[in-house]
Formats: C-alpha cells, structure tokens, sequence
C-alpha cells in the first residue's frame, strides 16, 4: 500500500520539472483565487476570460521577437492586457456603452490577432503551447518569475483589500472618502492581467483563467463569508495543481487541462454536495421553526 | 441666496456662490450658505430640483462649475449615505463587518482591529438594537435593519458630517424612532447633519432648519415656515417642495 502511495504521490516529484511545475501551481494558487472571488463578486467571471485573451498579442509578439524567453513573452503579455484594459475602459467612457461589451469587442481582436502573430513566426506546436502552456517549460528563470508576480500580487491585494472591499459592496462610501474609484478598478485589472501573464507558462493563455474562477466559484459553495471564500479558494487550487499535475503524469496528459479538469470536477461535486447552495441543500431545505437558533 | 448662516460664519461647511451642473444642465446655482454645527438641516423640493445633486457637490463627488464648498471637517469623518439601492446586497458581509468597515477611513488599509474597535462596534449594534443580527448576511436584512446597519457605520467613523439621502424610505415605523433618536443625539454632539426628507411629520420632528431647493436656488429658512407654507417663495405649498404627509396640504 505504502509503495503504491510513493510510487502515485511521491516518485513523480524525483523529477526535477514536476518539482518546479508544482511550486509555480502553488505560487500561482496563492495568488489566483483571492482575484477570482472579487472578480465573482463584482459580477466580473467573465472579464477574467476576456483579459486572458487581451494578453495573447503581447505574448506572441515576445514569443516572435526573442523566442520562448518567459520575460519577454510575459513582458509582452503584461503590456497588451494593460492596454487593453485601458482601451477597453477609455472606449466605455466615451461611448457610454457598457465596459464588458468593448471588453468583448477587445479579446475578439485580440485572439485573432495573437494567433494570427504566433501563426506568422512559429510552427502548430508553438501555438498550442502559447495556448495551452506546458510543465515542461518550468524552468528556474520562469519559476523566480511565477513566484515574484505572484508575491507582488499578494502584497499589492493586500494593501489595496479593504478599498476593494469597500468599493465592491458600496463604490459611494470609498468616492466619499476621497479615493477615486476607477484607481481601485485599474489597480485590480492590473493585477489580474500580471496573474494571467504568470499562469501561461503552466497552463496556457486561454486555460489561466481557469485557477482563478474555478476555485473562487467552488468555494461558493463551502462559504458565505469573504475570508472564507478567499481561503477555501486557495486550498482548492493548491489541491488542483497537484492533483492535476499527478494525473498529468501518471495519464500522460497536457498539465493545464488536467490541472482545470481537476478543479471542474471539484466545482461539480460541489455543486451536487457543498454547504451552501448546492442541490443536496435544497433537497433537503426545510423551513426552521420560528425561535430556532439562527444557522452560521 | 443668503439665509440663516450668516450668524454662523465660522460653521464647518460653507457654500459660495455655488453652481452644479449634470453634464450641460446647470441645476443649481448662486448657492451661498452655511450650515449650523451641530444641528440637523433638512434638504427639501421637488423631484429634480438639485438635492441629490447637492450632497454630491458638498461631497466633492461632483466638482462645482463655479463658486466653492468650504469644508473644514476631514475626509475620514465625513460620510454619505445614499439611498440603500447602491449596495451590492450580494456582497459576502455581515452587519457586524459592515459596522466594523467604519473605522477604515481612519484606522488605515492595513492595521487590524483591536478589542476596543469590537467593544464600540457591540456597542454600537446595542444602541440600534441591531445585536442579534450581528452575524447575518447584508442580504437577509429587511430595508429597516439594513438602514440601521448603515447608520451604525456611520457612528462606527465618528463621523463629524452626516450626509443622508431619504434615510427614512421603505423602513418600519420602530426604525424611523430609533434612527431619528440617534440622528438627534449626533446633532446634540455637534456632528453637522444633512438629511432629505420628503415627509412634513419626520420634517417636524428632526429639522433644525430647512434649505428649500427651487427653481435652481436654495434658500435657507425655518422649519416652521415650511410646515406652515410661509417659504421665501410664497405661496408654496408643502406638496410643490415635494413633501406629503400629515400636514401636507
């Protein structure tokens, strides 16, 4: 029994590429899921999968002018998603229309124009490996890099967490204090566009998304409390990179669709079995008596 | 207009020569005045006559066109509370973190709570009789709860300047007294307080004065005047400031 569990859980790590491939999931698993939950909160789940299209240009071109150099291509990444951001946000201003209709109107470009660029310069491997990321490609310099964005990430959410909080629940209190609403905004797409620009590498433009929103919508299930959300949406990625990363070895499968399929099939069995809203729950919902002691 | 303020030329919050506009509709202007210190001024007109528009002009949410607002009373001890829609009521947090979220303007981004900001929040809750929903979800509130909450938040900042936008719409009968109980003993400490109402019974029980919004101006003048129909712009009549209630005509 005991060798059947090293030879699943622990023989894989032997290797070099599985060691860092982990530590940049779990550096990405601390930072993804706590831009998830507000991204969930503030009625944003899907601007997420729009501005990791935004970043597919920035990084193709990187890809075309230096190679597959990690620094440049999320140098790259980090440039055309801000730009995006900016010009998704200067177009809603000016018109009036609503910032996730020339959101959508920007990743759609912006797709086209990424594989269109990576399509010019590079070969069908290339592409699916810009698009859909890869373990392998861990190595040391990308996964310093994985592990600053990440810290910087943590530390900026930090700092900005109550004025977040604040404007989330209630924009009106924090303009009233005299901070500029639309700062807090930037500042968080800024730092979900470096989160997404860190999770290619490991799982792809179109699938980092994923260790963001899969989680934050899982713990939704678990709790109705923000620290609540926040900590059970990190356990669930950290349990994801390494579930998905055993699967993808042990199954000979892509690492980034395996690591999201693993947090998918947390978000279902969830949906089915979880504390708070799940179809078990209304199931068995009953009306408490009145004077009953108030559930938490 | 020049009204009651000028035996208060020293009053925390001054208006001169004010002129607001939403986008190229100017709404109000030459506002000159001064609100009392300590003391509960009520905003009232018609629909579209600039009360909104004002507390966001004092608020610095909405830059004047001309003139200036004078304020003396820090940011952090300044606090608006709209009406209850701009919440995202979705939003994972309890009465008791929202109350808590008070003390933020002026305790910092990053510090946190100690035993004493616990102790006033539970103080705070008991004085609204609002302790047994402490943990409850914004949510699950009823309008009169929520409004309660709110308020709470407000003491929570120690608020100096109180801005309210119709605090007493869609809440119960219980809340409209304890809300108007608190708001009194707040102006007797000498926070400066705003509030719109619409209704000439809470008109006559809460304000101190009035500042009568019409036809682009403000005017300042007494509560009774109003509730008698005597407003510098005789005849009004209660209804045409918008008010209704008992003694509305």
């Amino acid at each position: 029994m005991l060798a059947l569990l090293d030879a699943w859980l622990l023989a894989p790590f032997d290797y070099g590429f599985m060691r860092r491939a982990l530590v940049a999931g779990l550096a990405l698993s601390l930072a993804a899921p706590p831009l998830g939950v507000f991204l969930m909160l503030r009625g944003m789940s899907l601007i997420g999968d729009a501005m990791a299209h935004a970043i597919l240009p920035g990084v193709a071109l990187g890809f075309l002018l230096a190679g597959f150099s990690l620094p440049m291509m999320s140098l790259g990444g980090v440039l055309s998603g801000l730009l995006v951001a900016m010009l998704a946000g200067s177009v809603s201003q000016m018109t009036g229309h609503r910032e996730d209709s020339a959101m959508a109107s920007f990743f759609l470009i912006s797709l086209a124009a990424g594989v269109m660029l990576v399509s010019l310069g590079g070969s069908s491997v290339d592409l699916t490996h810009v698009l859909f990321g890869s373990v392998l490609a861990v190595n040391t310099t990308a996964l310093v890099l994985i592990a600053g964005i990440s810290s910087v990430i943590v530390v900026t959410l930090a700092m900005v967490f109550r004025a977040l909080v604040v404007e989330s629940l209630d924009p009106l209190f924090l303009r009233g204090q005299g901070w500029h609403a639309s700062l807090v905004h930037g500042v968080f797409l800024g730092l979900v566009v470096l989160n997404l620009t860190a999770g290619f590498q490991t799982l792809g433009t179109l699938m980092a998304v994923g260790l963001m929103m899969l989680p934050a919508t899982t713990a939704r299930f678990w709790s109705k409390r923000l620290e609540g959300l926040i900590g059970i949406g990190i356990a669930i990625a950290m349990a994801s990179n390494l579930g998905g990363l055993l699967l993808s070895y042990h199954l000979s499968i892509p690492s980034g669709p395996a690591i999201i399929l693993f947090a998918g099939a947390g978000y279902l069995v969830s949906a089915l079995v979880g504390r708070h809203h799940s179809l078990l729950v209304r199931l068995g919902r009953r009306a408490a008596p009145l004077g009953a002691p108030e559930p938490h | 207009m020049v009204g009651l303020m000028e035996t208060a030329p020293t009053a925390r919050l001054q208006l001169h020569d004010l002129q607001l506009a939403q986008g190229n509709r100017t709404v109000l202007e030459h506002v000159d005045g001064a609100f009392r210190d300590g003391a509960i001024t009520a905003l009232v007109g018609a629909n579209g006559t600039g009360k909104s528009t004002l507390i966001q002009g004092i608020m610095g949410i909405l830059k004047p066109v001309a003139g200036r607002v004078n304020c003396t009373v820090p940011k952090e001890r300044r606090a608006w509370l709209p009406q209850q829609l701009a919440l995202d009521l979705t939003f994972p947090m309890s009465v008791e973190e929202l109350v808590m979220t008070g003390s933020w303007p002026s305790h910092g981004a990053l510090k946190g709570y100690c035993a004493r900001h616990y102790r006033k929040g539970r103080e705070i809750m008991a004085r609204l009789g609002i302790s047994h929903l402490a943990h409850r979800p914004l949510g699950e509130l009823s309008g009169g709860q929520r409004q309660r909450a709110l308020i709470g938040r407000t003491l929570m900042q120690e608020a100096e300047l109180l801005l309210l936008d119709e605090p007493f719409a869609n809440v119960d009968a219980e809340t409209v007294d304890v809300l108007t109980t608190v708001l009194r003993d707040m102006a007797d400490s000498g926070v400066t307080l705003i509030v719109v109402l619409h209704d000439t019974e809470q008109l006559a029980r809460l304000a101190d004065e009035v500042v009568v919004l019409a036809n682009g101006h403000a005017h300042w003048t007494a509560t009774e005047a109003v509730l008698q129909g005597r407003t510098p712009q005789s005849p009004l009549v209660p209804l045409a400031l918008g008010l209704t209630g008992a003694n509305a005509c």
